[in-house]
Formats: structure tokens, C-alpha cells, sequence
């Protein structure tokens, strides 16, 4: 595998998985852009409606819509779901598990070419007559299946609407995540290297195997629905029209037997992150890894089964509704186990505040406000009152930033040394992680209170609702939009680290391929680790958490190397 | 400052109720889950301890104490089931059999068209009259049950009453029937919690909740203009 490839070869059409997964990372930030300048757009209308928005101009409601509904999708479905499941499962299950490439590169390959078609043809749904699709990012019919009714039967018209656009880009997007779903479980169950059993394989890629697992079980009724729904659209079919014997609730179940699981794709690979990072900045056994393992795999099963807590006021019998709320709030059970057994861990640890450590802890105080008041919402009295307000934004924020940028950085400042030789600025890192901190919590925050205080969400103009122009509604939303402004513009000083640190690559000393004094084996291969990634292929000998073992001078014992008797 | 809107129906202060008493699990798991994580930072420093202890946690003795965490939130889950469960069932699962009134209130782009029983007092007969404008209001008698039938005729609406901490969609094709009791005389409003289209959040109509005199003037005038 040493002879040369051409330049696009190389780069653009690899079958490299350290490429793949970069390119799934570089488009899920690009992603992240369009989805954060979307947000600019239309929080800048909420704080100061009507208002002229700088770069932008007058805002409309149709506008508004569309930009909402597309931001949501683009930062779960085209930024969260490359970071954090294709981007770290495509870098780090080879190098982890010991072996050279994924098992299908050639799918792998296809896959990030369908997945940036997909969101090619996202984003040109802005670009056609009618705009792109504003109907929520959850896509409730009859709202988006009116394609067809509303162009007055023209199918290409009604095939080239932004609510087709739409739907053909989410699902091209699944297959392209389904594709590299297969690859992830095929590779680990069948590539490991010599020695690596299952309770040696490092958590994140449990993690990932199980959040895969999870998507590929929800997602076909999900596919199913959103092929129905294409057919109402372009076809005239009638799956979701209660004219004609359709059911409007039926496309509420098939999205939100998807839409939860969701949560957990992106939740695990973060949290899997953190977990790596904890026990090597602890210099401390993950504790109780083994029970973290399957305390994942009880939650990855009720995941699928407590979809319908998003659906308690929309038609379900108030009855059926308790079981959903009962499965909902139990689920917090084996995540406390999972985020005790992260705090236990830094008990009776040698604690390094490294910049990946920051993050990681960052994520799990920040994920503790997103998952706690789940418990709000998962009741189901509460909910009436809460359902679709701004508290659930507040909450669903507090869950995906944390999960998703906090997650990502966890990641990439303890792995970017390992794929491109040179570490990330330590104090512009600081700045960096506390500018997000405060601009977060200022932006997501006060928006608990706006929910409360009865702000339903999606609106495009709160001027008539007096109670909610009132002080300090007015200026929460202000501050709210402030700081969401200058949490984007704090992603620069990240940018330019990357940036900086890239420039100095060539100049600066090597920093050797372990900097961290880390147990699993992708610390092992060179960094960056060449096309097939090891030397010598590794052979494991132990669990991938043996830090500080009694009776040693180190403390740690990477995993391709036995632990002498002492 | 009050956190909530008003506070106008019969359930409302249940509910406010449920918030604090989920704020009171929540507010102690939370501040035991930082204390958990920010006491071994100080104490545990790299400075401080240079090398770390071995523990696996896979003993009983060490793992007993994330046992003991998730019995903690196990019985927290359940208190907080328990107790809303309680509102749930009395909102949702029954409507009182006492009704003053039952109209309906129909979800549309982009306003709300309510349905009142005609002279007859029984909705969906021939009398029912049909009060179909923008910001329009529903009028209700106070401290008296009121049981709506919410539908949609075109795409999936969501009526929402803040002040009366009430919330259910209304769905083409369905129709859910629901209750509430005003118990403060005032104009709340009654927006819309999902979104509808363009002119979503135009969808405001008022409900007036006035004494039984006023709302009876107010009926026998509506049916005059009939
Ligand atoms: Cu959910
Ligand atoms: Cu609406």
C-alpha cells in the first residue's frame, strides 16, 4: 500500500479512513457556518424585530421560517452527525482497534461523497422559487406535504420545491450515514487486532458501535416515512391526509422513533470522547469501564422505546403517554450511573488541567443542566405547559452544545497532535474554552426563563404578545442574541490556533507520537500515522485504562505492550 | 417577579407546583453531581498527588457507590412520576361531567375559529354558531368546566393558553377533547404552539373568561346576530 497516489487520489476521492473522516469533519464545519449564520439571522430579528440585520437586510416571516427549520436540521443532521459519529468513528476505529483501514473503504468513499451531495442539494433548496422548506425541522405534515396541492399538479415543479429538496437531502444523508454505520460495526467485530477482546476495546469505540447500532435500528421507519411523505409531495399520494384516509400522527411516530435515538448517536461518541480523556488526564483507571459498557447498552435500548415523550400533547392516548413518560425519565438511571462512574473516576486521581481535560470536564458540568431538566420535560403534566416553548430550546441546547462543540473540542485538542504532529496552543485554547463557556450560558440560559415565563418557539415576532414584551423579556432575548453572536465569533480564535499550529508544523520539535503518555494503541502508531497507519501490526495485551498500576516506575502500559511482573 | 404568566385556571397552580418539586430533585442532583466533580479537581491536582491511585472500580466496594447513585435517582424518577402523574391523569384522562359549556375551537391558517352551541345548548347541531375572525375572542364563564373539541382544517396547529397552563394540538382529521376551568376573570391569550406556515405566529386570539351574567349577555347577543 506505499505506492503513490495521485493528488486527487490522495485527497479527494481516498479510501483512506483518516482522510474520510477528516473531510466528513471539514464539511460538517463548513456545515456548521451555514447553520450558525442562519442562527445569526434570525436571532438578530428575535432581539430587534423588524430590524435591518447587518449583512443580511430585512427579515421576513417565510424567511424566518425556513432559516429556523434549516438550522436545526443542518446541526444535527450535517454537523453533529459528521463530527462526532463519521468524523471520530472514521479517525479513530482503525487506529484504536489496531488495524490498517475500515473494512469497505471503498463504501467509506462513496459514503462522504453522497453525504456532501446531500447537503449540496440542502443548501440549494434556498435557491429555488418558493425558497427553501420552513415547516419545522421535524417536518410535521400535512404542513409539508402540501408540494403537490400547492403547485397545482406539476411534477417537476413539485419535485424541484425546497419541501422536496428537502426531504431527498435528509434522506441521502441517512444513506450515506447508513453506509458508514455497516462499516463501523463490520470493521470492529472483524478487524480487531490479535489480543483485542471485547472488554479491551477503548469505550469511545464501544460507544460508537452501540450510537451506529442505535441509528441503523431507528432509521428505517424514519426513511419509510420520509419516502411517503415525498410521494404526497410529488406524487399526490395520500399517506399523511385525513381527506383521504392518511394520518397526520403517523409521520410523528416514524420521525420520532428516529428523532430520539438521534440524540443518543451524537450523545455517545461525545461522551466516549471525554471518557478517553478523563482517565488519561486522571492517570486513573476509567472507573467501573465494564458497567459503563452495558449501563450504555441498557440506555441505547430504552432510547428506542420513548419516542412518543415528543408527542404527549399531539393526539396520543393520555394513557400511553404515562408509558412514555415513565421510560423517559427511568432512562436518567443508567446515565447517572455512566456520568458517576466519569466523577468517580477523578477521585483518588493525579489530575492534569491539559486543554482536552477542560473541555471534558466543561462538557460534563454543562450536560448535567441539558440532562437534568429533561426531568422537567419528560413528565408529561409539565410538558403540557412546556411543550414547544422556550424552555425546551433552552434544554435541547443545553443538551447538543455540550454534546456537540464541547464533545468536538474534548476530541480534537487530545487528538489533533496524534494527526498532524504538533499540539494546540495551550493559552489561546483557554480563551477559547472560556469565551464559549460564558457566551453559552449567556445565550441558552436566559432563554429557560423566556419558556417559562409561555414564549412558544418558531416565532417570528413576539411584538403582539405583551406579556412577552415586557422587561426582562425583551432584553433577555437581546442578551440571548449578543451572546449567541459572540459565542460564533469565539470559534475564530479555534480557527487560528488550528491555523497557527499548522504553519509551525514543519518548524517546530517533534512531539513524538505519545505526547500524553497514553495507554491505547492509536498513540502507538507514528503521528501522523501513515496510510495503513502501523509499522508493525500491533498485537494487544490489556485493557486499554492501565494507568498508574502499583509497582511500576511509569504509569501507563500502552495496550500493544505486556505489563512486566514486578 | 413572576416567572409564570398569570395564573387563571383550576390546574395552573398544579403545575407551577410540579415545577418546584421537580426543582427540588433536580436542584440537589445537580448540586451534588458539581460537588461530585469539582471536590477531587482541588483536592486530587496533579501538584498535589503526583500519581494516582489504582482503582479499577469494578470491586464491590467501589462500585457500590454508583449503586447507590442510581437508587438515589431511581427513587427521585419515581416521586417525580408519582406526583405528576396525578396532574396528568386529572387533566388529561377525564373530563368533569358537570360542563357549562362545550364548544369547539378549530385550528386554521392562521387563526382559531370557535364553535358555539346554539340555543339548544348542544354542539354540533343545526343552531351552532360559527365565530370565524382574526383575534377573535372565545368567552367563557368563570369557575364553571369547559370542555373543547380542538381540530384542524388544514395542517397540525397547537392550542395554547398560557395563562390557564394549557397545551394540545389540534390535528386534521382528529378531534380531542379536552377541559379546563378559568378561575380569574381577565383576556388571556390563546396562541399557537406549532408551527402552521407563514403567518404562524399571527395566530393570537383571546379567551374571555367574565362572571356568568356577562357571558350569558354575551351569548344571547351572539345569537342574536345570528
Ligand atoms: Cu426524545
Ligand atoms: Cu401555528
Amino acid at each position: 500500500m506505499t505506492h503513490e497516489l495521485s493528488f486527487w487520489r490522495k485527497y479527494f476521492f481516498s479510501e483512506d479512513h483518516k482522510v474520510i473522516g477528516m473531510q466528513y469533519i471539514i464539511t460538517g464545519l463548513i456545515m456548521a457556518a451555514v447553520g450558525g449564520w442562519l442562527a445569526y439571522v434570525f436571532r438578530y430579528q428575535l432581539a430587534y424585530p423588524g430590524a435591518s440585520i447587518p449583512l443580511y437586510g430585512e427579515l421576513g416571516p417565510a424567511q424566518f421560517n425556513s432559516f429556523i427549520t434549516n438550522h436545526g436540521m443542518i446541526m444535527v443532521l450535517w454537523v453533529a452527525m459528521p463530527l462526532l459519529l463519521s468524523g471520530l468513528g472514521n479517525l479513530l476505529i482503525p487506529l484504536m482497534i489496531g488495524t490498517d483501514d475500515m473494512a469497505f473503504p471503498t463504501v467509506n468513499m462513496i459514503s462522504i461523497w453522497i453525504f456532501i451531495l446531500s447537503g449540496i442539494i440542502l443548501i440549494a433548496a434556498f435557491f429555488v422559487p418558493g425558497g427553501a422548506f420552513g415547516g419545522g425541522w421535524t417536518l410535521y405534515p400535512p404542513l409539508s406535504a402540501g408540494g403537490y396541492r400547492n403547485t397545482n399538479p406539476e411534477f417537476f415543479t413539485a419535485l424541484f420545491s425546497g419541501t422536496s429538496l428537502f426531504i431527498l437531502a435528509v434522506a441521502l444523508e441517512i444513506v450515506a450515514m447508513l453506509m458508514g454505520g455497516i462499516n463501523f460495526l463490520v470493521t470492529v467485530i472483524n478487524k480487531r487486532a490479535p489480543g483485542m477482546t471485547a472488554f479491551r476495546i477503548p469505550l469511545i469505540i464501544w460507544f460508537i458501535c452501540i450510537a451506529s447500532l442505535d441509528f441503523m435500528f431507528s432509521v428505517a421507519p424514519l426513511v419509510a416515512g420520509a419516502v411517503m411523505l415525498l410521494f404526497d409531495n410529488i406524487l399526490g399520494t395520500g399517506f399523511y391526509d385525513p381527506a383521504r384516509g392518511g394520518d397526520p400522527i403517523l409521520f410523528q411516530h416514524l420521525f420520532w422513533f428516529f428523532g430520539h435515538p438521534e440524540v443518543y448517536v451524537i450523545l455517545l461518541p461525545s461522551i466516549g470522547a471525554v471518557a478517553e480523556v478523563v482517565s488519561v488526564f486522571s492517570r486513573k483507571p476509567l472507573f467501573a469501564y465494564n458497567t459503563i459498557v452495558k449501563l450504555a447498552l441498557v440506555s441505547a435500548v430504552l432510547a428506542v422505546i420513548v419516542w412518543a415523550h415528543h408527542q404527549f400533547i399531539s393526539g396520543i392516548d393520555p394513557r400511553m403517554a404515562t408509558f412514555f413518560s415513565v421510560g423517559t425519565i427511568i432512562i436518567s438511571i443508567p446515565f447517572a450511573g455512566i456520568f458517576l462512574s466519569y466523577m468517580a473516576t477523578l477521585w483518588g486521581g493525579s489530575i492534569r488541567f491539559t486543554m482536552p481535560m477542560i473541555w471534558a470536564l466543561g462538557m460534563i458540568g454543562t450536560f448535567l443542566i441539558g440532562g437534568l431538566t429533561g426531568l422537567f420535560l419528560g413528565s408529561n403534566a409539565w410538558d403540557m405547559f412546556a411543550h414547544d416553548t422556550y424552555f425546551i430550546v433552552a434544554h435541547f441546547h443545553y443538551t447538543l452544545i455540550p454534546v456537540s462543540l464541547y464533545g468536538f473540542f474534548t476530541a480534537c485538542y487530545y487528538w489533533f497532535p496524534k494527526f498532524f504532529g504538533i499540539m494546540l496552543s495551550t493559552a489561546l485554547g483557554k480563551l477559547h474554552f472560556w469565551l464559549t463557556f460564558v457566551f453559552f450560558t449567556g445565550f441558552a440560559f436566559p432563554l429557560f426563563f423566556f419558556g417559562l415565563k409561555g414564549a412558544q418557539r418558531r416565532v417570528y415576532d413576539f411584538s403582539a404578545f405583551s406579556e412577552l414584551m415586557e422587561d426582562p423579556y425583551v432584553l433577555i432575548n437581546q442578551v440571548s442574541t449578543i451572546c449567541a453572536i459572540l459565542l460564533m465569533l469565539s470559534q475564530f480564535i479555534w480557527i487560528y490556533s488550528v491555523v497557527a499550529a499548522l504553519r509551525k508544523r514543519k518548524s517546530s520539535d517533534p512531539i513524538g507520537d505519545n505526547p500524553w503518555n497514553a495507554n491505547t494503541l492509536e498513540w502507538q502508531a507514528p503521528s501522523p500515522p501513515p496510510h495503513g497507519n502501523f509499522e508493525t501490526a500491533p498485537e494487544v495485551f490489556h485493557g486499554p485504562y492501565e494507568y498508574s498500576v502499583p509497582g511500576h516506575e511509569t504509569d501507563f502500559h500502552p495496550q500493544n505492550k505486556p505489563i512486566p511482573n514486578s | 417577579m413572576e416567572i409564570f404568566p398569570e395564573s387563571a385556571s383550576s390546574y395552573s397552580s398544579d403545575i407551577d407546583n410540579l415545577f418546584w418539586l421537580i426543582m427540588v430533585f433536580v436542584g440537589i442532583a445537580f448540586v451534588a453531581s458539581l460537588i461530585i466533580l469539582i471536590y477531587p479537581l482541588i483536592k486530587n491536582h496533579h501538584s498535589k498527588v503526583p500519581r494516582a491511585e489504582y482503582i479499577t472500580g469494578n470491586q464491590k466496594k467501589h462500585l457500590k457507590w454508583i449503586v447507590i447513585g442510581m437508587v438515589l435517582m431511581a427513587i427521585s424518577d419515581f416521586a417525580i412520576l408519582f406526583i405528576e402523574h396525578g396532574t396528568w391523569a386529572k387533566t388529561q384522562e377525564h373530563v368533569p361531567d358537570d360542563v357549562e359549556l362545550h364548544v369547539s375551537v378549530i385550528g386554521k391558517q392562521w387563526n382559531w375559529v370557535f364553535i358555539y352551541p346554539g340555543p339548544d345548548k348542544k354542539l354540533n347541531t343545526a343552531d351552532d354558531v360559527v365565530v370565524d375572525q382574526l383575534n377573535s375572542e372565545l368567552h367563557i364563564p368563570i369557575n364553571k368546566n369547559i370542555k373543547v373539541d380542538i381540530k384542524a382544517r388544514d395542517v397540525v396547529h397547537s392550542m395554547f393558553v398560557p395563562a390557564f397552563r394549557f397545551k394540545y394540538d389540534a390535528i386534521p382529521g382528529r378531534t380531542v377533547t379536552r377541559w379546563f376551568r378559568a378561575t380569574k376573570e381577565g383576556k388571556y391569550d390563546l396562541s399557537c404552539a406549532e408551527i402552521c406556515g407563514v403567518l404562524h405566529s399571527n395566530m393570537r386570539n383571546f379567551i374571555v373568561v367574565e362572571s356568568q351574567e356577562q357571558y350569558e349577555e354575551f351569548l344571547s347577543n351572539l345569537y342574536q346576530s345570528q
